[in-house]
């Protein structure tokens, strides 16, 4: 199917007689690569060790090390004598030949040696992705969670048998030829409950779906995965990558929800997955009143005002469609310095902190339990903002 | 008959530490089932089909050469014997396109159905209504149809078709993956080629779709036998299985009958908003997705609406104008936005203006004033059937006071710088009433 690749990188052995100042040159071995790992736990780099055996002799040896259409960092180029590390085997210097992707060690022995070393080196264009698929049960109360390790080699090597590892997990064995991907399952948890999530962010959302023209207003739906033993998750830190959603529909089948990105979702931080819009809920949020009220005037004789408040009134009416409750999370966003004079979800109301929450000093949250629609129609709720937003400064307009 | 999809199985000895070809199959694909989305290029495919296996190490290889396919999306899952046999990987092979290679180990000789399920463009259907009001215009008979497209390069015989109405969340298109040189990229190069997208360009005629609409009762090819349809809500989305299965060859279309309802009540509902609609008054034709209506079993997905109405006794038709509308939920309210009308005519005319309570400041210059504008309304209805109208009037300003003169009951304050007026008028009748408007400007805005 694909011919197979030629080692592009090339290890030369090379003799110099020991104390002699002009390097009598002799080509002695091309040593096989042994065993090779590739470390992929640096999302930037590759690091690549591997071992080979090189028949070194007494005295001083060259060894050169060189490569082509690949990119290798040349200054992360390590070298380990294994067998005889210390004084037997020494590692004196490391030099560049110019205009080359090489470099040459001048090693010192002991005695005649065959040396296992262990070579090392950053390597470029080979690296992996992490995909996440899920399938959520009928009622979405849970997902049985998958998690694909991909492993893409455009480093231009072959490598024929490696141990694979991550930041975490047991290491594998993969071979992985140049321009090769290969898809591999590392993940799997059953049951890994969700909290399923509707929200309705009003810096974000057109408020009035009445005066967009044959459009809806999605409310982004998001699954939320807590990376923690109860979850069983938890052993290690989720690392960011495409996920897709999928849902049992319960006819021995699955329909596709949705699919997202995640980042790097330590332990006991939440995976929070948008996987698509309900159109079944619907805010219409107004602005029922925005009067200014002039605090201070200066003493030019055409007075200014110089800071205001204001009178501001702002309603959203919710109406779910659905035939099962929600759980909308409404943002808002009253910016400046306020103060909130009432606030009432169908007439009752709602207490800072108790009922609301400030997420910050400009951005309320509120939770609204949204009933299902019944026979009468939609559930509909009615939320209701009066506040005053104090000490502004500038743009009155009278 | 053109098959762009082809699977071979590779049997390999398990002890031989050189791969030794033993046996080739092509199995045939058992079942397919399609969902298409209508709110994404984008179709899952499942496809059943019965893979015969030897114990030990096995290649499965997958190709798609001409067709839409994700390869990211490719997944193989035993359905029998799950136990003995291993998917260990799926490798693309290098210098090799659109083909994907399973290495299968197994506990077992003989045959495997395995699921291989991948997400495809080039699929796609819409709806479309066709509605026609009596002469009366009190009911409208409301058909709908569906038109499933295959522009994916893949014949799908003889395939169960589902399709789904919502919106899902995307991060990739579904051809742009499809038409990857490597099936997740290459790192750190982003690859084109330009040869192959103008390929898939040239296969990839497929509308881009709106929603589109289903809402029914029944599904029916026309003039075949009729077809149940399975409606069911799941998540955010609706879901709908079309009974038996459907043969839609790559490049064709079918249309299908989704539902037909012989009286919808319908309201004949007049708007006139100047800061929307001009000076035009625009005509909506107005019903409820609910069971009064002898709707309301599903929400119904927007799509384009072509109106006619009943001309004489002999069914004749005319064509009364067209809306497309978007997805409306089981309960919500349509509106038909079918045009502007002639025959029916709002006419704000102000009678009168005056300005009061001017306030000075020390320099004597003006620093509040009130202007008060009084308006006549006068509405007409030209036709032989009653008709409600709508009327909003817009203020440049947040600072005003309303006080209404003439028969039509209260406004409604629609937000804070507009109201609404509604009207019901008999068949050529007239209507008017007035108000006067007075607004605030400069320091008697304080305080208000």
């Amino acid at each position: 199917m694909n011919g197979k690749k030629k080692t592009i990188m090339a290890i030369v052995l090379l003799l110099a007689a020991a104390g002699l100042v002009e390097a009598r040159i002799k080509l002695v071995a091309l040593p096989e690569r042994d065993a090779t790992v590739i470390r992929l736990d640096n999302p930037q780099w590759t690091l690549i060790e591997e071992e080979r055996v090189l028949t070194l002799q007494q005295g001083l040896n060259k060894v050169d090390f060189s490569w082509k259409g690949v990119s290798i960092d040349a200054d992360s180029i390590r070298l380990k004598a294994l067998d005889h590390p210390g004084a037997n085997v020494t590692l004196l210097n490391v030099s560049y030949p110019p205009n080359e992707a090489a470099l040459v060690w001048e090693i010192s022995c002991a005695d005649n040696y065959a040396e296992t070393v262990r070579i090392s080196y950053l390597l470029r264009n080979i690296d992996r992705l992490i995909t996440y698929k899920a399938i959520a049960d009928k009622p979405e109360t849970f997902v049985d969670l998958k998690s694909y390790l991909v492993l893409r080699n455009f480093s231009g090597e072959d490598f024929d048998k490696a141990r694979v590892l991550l930041d975490y997990g047991e290491a594998f064995e993969q071979g992985i030829d140049h321009e090769e991907t290969k898809q591999m399952l590392f993940l799997k948890a059953d049951k890994v409950p969700i909290t399923k999530m509707w929200t309705f962010d009003a810096a974000k959302l057109p408020w009035d779906p009445e005066k967009l023209e044959n459009k809806n207003v999605g409310i982004p739906v998001s699954y939320r995965i807590v990376n923690d033993a109860k979850s069983g998750l938890g052993e290690f830190a989720m690392w960011g990558g495409k996920a897709r959603l999928f849902q049992d529909d319960g006819q021995e089948s699955t329909i596709f929800l949705g699919e997202d990105v995640s980042g790097m979702v330590p332990v006991g931080e939440k995976m929070e997955l948008y996987i698509g819009d309900s159109r079944d809920i619907v805010v219409t949020q107004r602005q029922m009143k925005d009067i200014q009220v002039p605090t201070h005037k200066n003493n030019d004789k055409a007075p200014k005002v110089v800071l205001y408040d204001t009178d501001e009134i702002i309603t959203a009416k919710i109406e779910n469609f659905k035939d099962g409750e929600a759980l909308l999370t409404m943002i808002q966003h009253i910016p400046g310095e306020w103060d909130m004079e009432e606030c009432t979800l169908d007439g009752k109301n709602l207490k800072l902190g108790v009922d609301y929450k400030k997420k910050n000093a400009n951005t309320l949250e509120f939770e609204i339990k949204l009933p299902a629609r019944n026979d009468d129609g939609p559930a509909v709720k009615e939320l209701m903002m009066h506040f005053h937003r104090r000490h502004l400064r500038s743009g009155y307009k009278g | 008959m053109k098959r762009a999809i082809t699977i071979l199985t590779v049997v390999l000895t398990a002890s031989a530490a050189n791969a030794k070809v033993d046996l080739v199959t092509l199995p045939t694909r058992g079942t397919v089932q399609l969902t298409i989305y209508n709110s994404a290029d984008l179709t899952l495919v499942r496809e059943s089909r019965a893979l015969t296996v030897k114990e030990g190490r096995n290649k499965l290889q997958f190709s798609w050469a001409n067709t839409l396919i994700d390869p990211t999306s490719l997944e193989m899952l035993p359905k029998a014997d799950a136990d003995k046999i291993d998917i260990a990987d799926l490798a693309y092979p290098p210098r090799v396109r659109n083909l994907g290679l399973w290495n299968v180990q197994s506990g077992i000789s003989g045959k495997v159905p395995v699921e291989i399920t991948y997400l495809t463009s080039g699929l796609s259907w819409r709806a479309f209504y066709m509605g026609t009001l009596t002469e009366d215009e009190k009911t409208m008979r409301l058909k709908g149809y569906v038109r499933v497209t295959n522009n994916s390069g893949e014949d799908y015989e003889n395939a169960q078709t589902r399709l789904i109405v919502g919106k899902v969340h995307m991060i990739d298109q579904i051809a742009q993956l499809a038409r990857r040189q490597y099936p997740y990229d290459r790192p750190g190069v982003e690859v084109q080629d330009d040869s192959r997208d103008k390929l898939l360009d040239a296969k990839k005629k497929v509308p881009l779709l709106g929603d589109a609409p289903i809402v029914g009762h029944l599904f029916h090819g026309e003039g075949l036998g009729r077809k149940e349809v399975k409606k069911e809500g799941l998540s955010e989305y609706f879901l709908y299985t079309i009974e038996g299965t459907e043969t839609i060859p790559t490049g064709w279309s079918k249309r299908l009958l989704s539902f037909d309802v012989d009286e919808v009540p319908v309201v004949n509902l007049y708007k006139f908003e100047q800061q929307r609609y001009g000076n035009s008054v625009v005509r909506f034709l107005s019903f409820k997705n609910d069971t009064e209506h002898e709707l309301g079993e599903t929400p119904i997905p927007g799509g384009l609406l072509k109106v006619y109405r009943g001309a004489g006794d002999k069914g004749h038709l005319s064509y009364t104008g067209q809306s497309s509308f978007k997805y409306i939920p089981v309960d919500e309210d349509v509106e038909l936005n079918l045009g502007a009308v002639a025959d029916v005519v709002v006419e704000p005319k102000l009678m009168d203006l005056k300005t009061a309570n001017y306030r000075f400041d020390r320099r004597r210059n003006i620093s509040g004033w009130d202007e008060i504008r009084t308006f006549k309304i006068e509405v007409r209805n030209t036709r032989e059937l009653p008709v409600k109208v709508e009327i909003k009037r817009n203020f440049p300003t947040q600072y005003w006071d309303l006080k209404q003169t003439g028969r039509v009951g209260n406004f409604e304050k629609e937000d804070l710088d507009t109201v609404k007026f509604t009207l019901e008028l008999e068949p050529r009748s007239k209507q008017e009433f007035g108000y006067a408007l007075t607004t605030y400007h400069g320091v008697r805005t304080e305080g208000r």
